[in-house]
């Protein structure tokens, strides 16, 4: 076991992940500290978001460890929910409750999780709201919104709980391009202000630009992990050599 | 009897007028079995429907396991029963097995019993459906929170099933309104064991009980136009307006 820094919040070990025959990931390792933007890259099926999923606890992986703040977590749904308030998840599909508008999806974890007075949980959302752009539209419903706006919501939603990482899915891989700027402005306004955040995603320049590190998937493995500038310039496996040549090819 | 009716039309008119006070008590006794009884029925079809979506959890404790295990097979023989027999052949079963079991019941509350039953059993398949009509992700999202299970289940995912299984419950109601009909068979004085008597007397079933499918129309008619109407009203979306008072901060 290896010794704790001050700054570490996840540590994952040798994390194993089977859907019946199917090993979807392998002897996971690595550790996730305080301030940290580490970008997952890794083509399709590499097991990216199941790694994400795992980590949330959204799946419960076949074999390892996942250890928060030293402390392995619990089995016990009450401890989950706990640590789920803890690290929030920002999805693909963004994932918003449907019968509640912008501000109730906002309140909703602030009030029943963490039991905020009304107040409270209203100045939280309206300030996470506004730091996203989205607080003029707190009465809209969710199909009411254009997807980089449901995705703006769903980071304020994430943030309302002042999460201590928040885990990104492919946040801009369902919207329309011209609204992929807005989404990851946002992400990159977060970076600045050091919030701890895992980002699977395929835009390359903000992996580059943002991130403080990288880890390449393949088949269930991390083949790589190193800071952008190493890993963007000389890339160390074949499958990331070649991921990369395909992506500034074109 | 000086006025006796000659023409069909006019025997309706008499027996209608001359029964009118069965006619009146059967209608109320129609409503009171059939909504009571969906309504009661309805709670009990969302317990199951709830019971049946509940997945047993590896990490649970033993004894958690085994009263949920116990309740899905309960809950999973009651449903076949009750929806693989007819509802009259249930009221007679439930009606004279309570009695052979030493205990007294009136009709009534009989009634009630077997129309909340019938009612609970093809609920809690519409109530499943409904709760897998609503995508994963809302889930997901909720429990990615940190909300509880059962938290998500009552504050996301039941008022959006809910919305969706509003026109099956008007739909069963309905169907109990009409079906109400068939517990003449353990005495019960609903409209259609009204009918029966007042044709009785005269011998003039057909315009009897052509009073009663009258009262069954109108009934099932002005319900079924509230259910549209209220249906109407609930899928509606309002528009929302922009709150100025934040708009400086738009990007
Ligand atoms: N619930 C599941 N049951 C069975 N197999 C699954 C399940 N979820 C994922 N898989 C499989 O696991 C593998 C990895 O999936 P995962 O979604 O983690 O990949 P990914 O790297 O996120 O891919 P993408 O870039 O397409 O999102 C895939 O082969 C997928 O089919
Ligand atoms: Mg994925």
């Amino acid at each position: 076991m290896t010794k704790q820094s001050e700054n570490e919040i996840i540590r994952v070990e040798e994390l194993s992940k089977s859907f019946g025959e199917h090993q979807v990931l392998r002897k996971i390792d690595f550790t996730v500290n305080k301030g940290d933007v580490i970008c997952i890259l890794g083509s399709s099926g590499s097991g990216k978001s199941t790694l994400l999923r795992c980590i949330n606890q959204l799946e419960t992986q076949t074999y390892g460890k996942i250890f928060f703040h030293g402390k392995e977590l619990g089995k016990k749904q009450k401890e989950t929910n706990e640590y789920r308030s803890k690290v929030g998840m920002v999805f693909q599909s963004f994932n918003l409750f449907n019968n509640k508008t912008v501000l109730k999806n906002c309140m909703e974890g602030t009030r029943k999780v963490l039991h905020l007075s009304k107040d409270e949980a209203h100045k939280r959302a309206i300030s996470h709201l506004k730091s996203v752009g989205m607080a003029p539209f707190i009465n809209a419903y969710p199909s009411q919104l254009s997807g980089g706006q449901k995705q703006r919501v769903a980071i304020a939603r994430g943030l309302c709980m002042n999460p201590e990482v928040l885990l990104f899915d492919e946040p801009t891989s369902a919207l329309d391009p011209e609204m992929v700027g807005d989404v990851l402005n946002v992400m990159k306004k977060l970076a600045g202000e050091n919030l701890t955040m895992i980002i699977v995603t395929h835009e390359m320049d903000f992996a580059r630009d943002v991130s403080n590190r990288v880890l390449f998937m393949d088949k269930g493995y991390i083949v790589e992990d190193a800071p952008p500038s190493e890993f963007f310039t000389n890339p160390q496996h074949p499958r990331a050599k070649e991921f990369l040549s395909r992506f500034f090819s074109n | 009897m000086t006025d006796t009716p000659n023409t069909t039309l006019e025997w309706i008119g008499f027996i209608a007028e001359k029964y009118s006070d069965l006619f009146i008590r059967g209608t109320w006794l129609t409503l009171l079995i059939s909504v009571s009884g969906t309504l009661i029925g309805f709670v009990l079809g969302y317990i199951i429907g709830i019971i049946e979506d509940t997945k047993i959890n590896k990490e649970d404790n033993i004894i958690k396991k085994a009263i949920l295990g116990l309740l899905k097979v309960i809950s999973k023989i009651y449903v076949e029963v009750f929806r693989d027999t007819p509802m009259i052949v249930q009221a007679m079963v439930i009606y004279f097995g309570i009695k052979l079991a030493g205990f007294a019941i009136e009709p009534i509350p009989a009634a009630i019993l077997v129309t909340l039953l019938n009612t609970g059993a093809y609920m809690s398949e519409t109530v499943r459906a409904g709760i897998k009509s609503i995508d994963i992700g809302q889930r997901e999202g909720a429990l990615a929170l940190g909300m509880s299970p059962i938290s998500t289940m009552f504050n996301i995912i039941l008022p959006q099933a809910f919305k969706n299984i509003v026109p099956e419950m008007a739909n069963t109601f309905l169907t109990n309104l009409k079906m109400t009909s068939v517990l003449n068979v353990i005495g019960v004085q609903e409209l259609f064991l009204m009918a029966k008597t007042a044709g009785g007397t005269y011998y003039k079933y057909f315009e009897s009980y052509l009073v009663i499918a009258i009262i069954y129309f109108v009934l099932c008619f002005v319900f079924n136009r509230i259910f549209l109407f209220a249906e109407k009203k609930m899928s509606q979306q309002k528009n929302y307006g922009l709150a100025v008072e934040y708009m400086e901060n738009t990007q």
